[in-house]
C-alpha cells in the first residue's frame, strides 16, 4: 500500500479525517436501533492486531471459476486467473489503483464514500481488496471470484470489491467470506461498489460463511444503467454480529435490479440486513425478496426501504421478507418501509414472522422425519425460492449445500 | 388367524376439546384388509390422524396397540417408523422440498439408515413406474401444483417406497376419476400380501370394488356400529346409512 498513487492516498486520508469529524456511534440513532455500533466496532474503539487465536481455512477449489483473488487476513495470494476473456481485468484492488488508475479513480469510494462511519472506516482502512472490468459487450460466462479469510491472526480484515461491467457486457461475481471458528473476536468491514453500465448485467452473490468470534459490516452498493440488469444476491450464514447493507441505484431507463437474500441465524446470532432500492430514473424495476429462518436464541432484523424520488414515474417495485420462527427464543423483525414522491408507480412491501406450519410439519413427520429434520427441511424449501433465482446451477448447488451444512 | 397389527380398545379422542371418538374398538389382523365405512362426520378421519399422531387430535381414553407397541407413547415420525402409514385425504404442499429429496428423506428415516443412492435410483424408478409417474416429477415440489389425482398417486407411492407393515387410506378415492382410481388400486393390491395390513376408510363403496376388503366396520358417532364381511359393503351400497340413523340414504356417489 505504501506506493499508492497521490489521489489514492488523498483519499485514505480524507476517510481518516472523516473518521475523526464523524460523531462517535452510540446505538441511539434510527438506523442503529437494533444492532449496537460498540458490537460492530463502529467507533474504532478496539485496539487492532490482537490475535483472536489461530486457525486455518480450506479454501474451496477453484474449478468452476473463471477467476479467483483469495486473501488470507488481507494478504493476497496469487490470483489464479483461470478462463478470461481478452480484456476483462480481475486485479488486485491496491495494485489496479495505479495500473488502471483511469478505469478506478472515477468510480471507487463514488457509490460507497466517507459520509458514514462505515464508509469512512472501510475507506481508511481497507487492504483485501478486488477490482474487476469487463468491457462493453464482452460476457464472462463462469463466476469471478474473491474470497477473503480470517484465521484470527489478526483481529480485523477489511475488504474492498470494485466491479465495472461496460455496455452490453455481462459476468457474475462472487464477494466469499471464510473462517474457523475462533477463541477471539475479529471485526470485518467490508465494501463493495457495482457499476452496470447501459444494457450489461451482473450478478453478485455475497455469501457470508464466518465461523464464531467475527463481526461484519458490510456494505453492498450498484447502480445500474438503462436497460442493465443487476441481481444481488447475499447469503448470511455466519459470524456472530452481522450487519448487511446493499442497496441498488435504478439510474437508467428500463433498469432492472433484484435483491435477493436469505439468512440462517442458530445459536446467538445476530444478523441484521438493511436493504434499499432508489429509483432514480422513470421506468424502472426493482424486487426485493429476502427469506430467513431463526433459531435457537438467534435475532434477525430485517429493513427494506424502496425509494421513489419525485421524476421517477413508471416505477414498479416490490419488497417481501419473510422470516421462518423455528422454536420460542428466537426472534425476528421486519421493518418494510415505502418513501414514494412520485405519481404513478407500482409499489408493494410486505414483511411477515411466521412459525413452521404444523400441516406441513405432521406431513413430514409422519413419514418418520424427525422433527429437527424436518423443520431443516421446511427451512431449505422456504429458502429456494431465493436460490432458485441463483442462475448458476453450480454456485446455487454451493449454496444449498451450505445452508444444510451449517446444522448438520 | 394372525396377531392383531393394530388393537383399538374403547379409544376416546377430542380435537380441541370436542369429543369426536367415544370408545372406539377395532381390531385388524395383520395380513387383512379392511373397510371403515360411515357418514359424513362420523368420526374415520379422525381416528386416522389420531392414529397417525397429529398434535391436534388428543387420545382422552382406551388405548392403541400397534405390533405390540402403546402408540399413546410415540410421536408421529415414531410411529412411521415403526411401520405405519397415513394416505392422507389431503396431503399439503411443502413449497421448495423437492419430491426426490422427500422421498429419500423418508425413506432414510423409516429404515433407519441410509440407503445408497443408486439403491433408492432403481427403487424409485420401479415403484414410480407402477404409479405410471413421469420421471421429471421427483424434482417437482412437494405436491406443489399436483392434480387431486397426482396427489393420490404420489401418496400411494409413498407407501411404496416405505414398506410400512400398516397403512390407513384416507378417503384416497376421493376426487379420483375411474382410470386414476384404477392406478391408485393396484398400487395397494401390488403391496398386499401377509406383511401388510390396511384400513381403508371411505364414505363410498366403488373403492371396494378395487380392492376387496376381508372386513367391514360402519363407523357412526365416534363408534363402531356393525362389522360383518364384505357383503356389508354391498348392503350399504344399496341402502346407505339411515338405519344406523343417518340422515344419508346412499353409501354410493349418485
Amino acid at each position: 500500500m505504501a506506493d499508492a498513487p497521490t489521489w489514492a492516498d488523498d483519499a485514505r486520508s480524507a476517510a481518516t479525517a472523516a473518521l475523526d469529524a464523524l460523531p462517535a456511534l452510540t446505538g441511539a440513532e434510527e438506523q442503529w436501533r437494533f444492532t449496537p455500533p460498540a458490537d460492530l466496532d463502529m467507533n474504532g474503539d478496539t485496539p487492532a492486531g490482537v490475535a483472536a487465536g489461530t486457525g486455518t481455512v480450506a479454501l474451496p477449489a477453484a474449478s468452476g471459476r473463471a477467476a479467483r483473488l483469495a486473501f488470507a487476513d488481507g494478504t493476497p495470494d496469487p490470483a489464479e486467473i483461470l478462463d478470461l476473456p481478452d480484456g476483462v481485468i480481475v486485479s488486485e484492488l491496491g495494485a489496479a489503483l495505479e495500473t488502471h488508475e483511469a478505469l478506478v479513480r472515477d468510480r471507487l469510494y463514488s457509490l460507497a464514500g466517507f459520509d458514514d462511519r462505515p464508509g469512512a472506516l472501510n475507506g481508511a482502512g481497507w487492504d483485501a481488496g478486488t477490482f474487476v472490468f469487463v468491457p462493453r459487450g464482452v460476457e464472462v460466462t463462469l463466476p469471478i471470484e474473491t474470497i477473503l479469510t480470517a484465521t484470527g491472526a489478526t483481529g480485523r480484515v477489511f475488504g474492498r470489491t470494485l466491479v465495472i461491467v461496460e455496455e452490453g457486457a455481462k459476468a457474475t461475481v462472487i464477494d466469499r467470506y471464510l473462517s474457523p471458528d475462533l477463541d477471539g473476536v475479529v471485526q470485518a468491514s467490508t465494501v463493495v461498489e457495482l457499476f452496470v453500465a447501459d444494457g450489461g448485467e451482473l450478478e453478485h452473490v455475497s455469501y457470508i460463511g464466518w465461523g464464531r468470534g467475527v463481526r461484519h459490516q458490510a456494505t453492498i452498493r450498484a447502480a445500474a444503467g438503462k436497460d442493465a440488469r443487476v441481481r444481488s444476491v447475499n447469503v448470511t450464514l455466519g459470524g456472530d454480529v452481522v450487519r448487511v447493507e446493499p442497496t441498488v441505484y435504478c439510474r437508467g431507463t428500463g433498469a432492472d435490479a433484484r435483491a435477493l437474500g436469505l439468512y440462517f441465524a442458530t445459536g446467538d446470532q445476530h444478523f441484521e440486513h438493511r436493504v434499499v432500492s432508489r429509483h432514480e430514473a422513470p421506468q424502472t424495476y426493482s424486487n426485493l425478496l429476502y427469506k430467513g429462518a431463526i433459531q435457537d436464541t438467534a435475532h434477525t432484523v430485517f429493513f427494506g426501504n424502496l425509494v421513489v424520488p419525485p421524476g421517477a414515474p413508471g416505477t414498479d417495485a416490490y419488497q417481501t421478507n419473510r422470516n421462518l420462527i423455528l422454536n420460542e427464543g428466537a426472534r425476528a423483525d421486519t421493518i418494510p418501509f415505502l418513501e414514494i414522491e412520485t405519481a404513478e408507480v407500482k409499489c408493494s412491501h410486505a414483511g411477515a414472522v411466521g412459525r413452521v406450519d404444523d400441516e406441513h410439519l405432521f406431513y413430514l413427520m409422519s413419514r418418520g422425519v424427525p422433527e429437527r429434520e424436518a423443520k431443516h427441511l421446511i427451512v431449505y424449501g422456504f429458502f429456494q425460492e431465493v436460490l432458485d433465482e441463483i442462475s448458476f446451477d453450480a454456485l446455487r448447488e454451493e449454496l444449498e449445500a451450505a445452508a444444510r451444512a451449517k446444522v448438520r | 388367524m394372525a396377531d392383531p397389527i393394530l388393537k383399538i380398545e374403547g379409544l376416546e379422542v377430542a380435537v380441541d376439546n370436542t369429543p369426536i371418538l367415544k370408545g372406539v374398538d377395532l381390531e385388524v389382523p395383520q395380513g387383512e384388509v379392511h373397510a371403515l365405512m360411515g357418514p359424513n362426520g362420523s368420526g374415520k378421519s379422525t381416528l386416522a390422524y389420531a392414529l397417525a399422531g397429529h398434535p391436534r387430535y388428543e387420545i382422552t381414553g382406551g388405548s392403541v396397540m400397534f405390533g405390540g407397541q402403546d402408540l399413546a407413547d410415540m410421536g408421529a415420525d415414531e410411529r412411521a417408523q415403526a411401520g405405519l402409514f397415513l394416505a392422507m385425504q389431503y396431503p399439503v404442499e411443502v413449497p421448495g422440498v423437492s419430491v426426490m429429496n422427500f422421498l429419500r428423506t423418508a425413506v432414510n428415516a423409516t429404515r433407519g439408515e441410509e440407503v445408497p443412492v443408486r439403491e433408492f435410483a432403481r427403487l424409485f424408478k420401479e415403484k414410480s413406474d407402477l404409479l405410471t409417474f413421469d420421471p421429471s416429477f421427483a424434482d417437482r415440489y412437494l405436491n406443489e401444483g399436483f392434480s387431486g389425482g397426482e396427489k393420490k398417486r404420489h401418496e400411494i407411492l409413498q407407501m411404496a417406497l416405505l414398506e410400512p407393515a400398516f397403512a390407513i387410506l384416507d378417503e384416497t378415492d376421493s376426487g379420483l376419476d375411474v382410470d386414476a382410481l384404477r392406478i391408485v388400486a393396484e398400487g395397494v393390491n401390488a403391496q398386499r400380501g401377509p406383511d401388510l395390513g390396511v384400513l381403508i376408510i371411505t364414505h363410498y363403496t366403488r373403492i371396494l370394488n378395487y380392492i376387496r376388503p376381508d372386513v367391514v366396520h360402519v363407523m357412526f358417532d365416534g363408534r363402531i356400529a356393525r362389522t360383518g364381511g364384505p357383503d356389508l359393503a354391498d348392503h350399504l351400497e344399496e341402502k346407505g346409512y339411515v338405519e344406523f340413523g343417518s340422515a344419508e340414504t346412499a353409501a354410493a356417489p349418485r
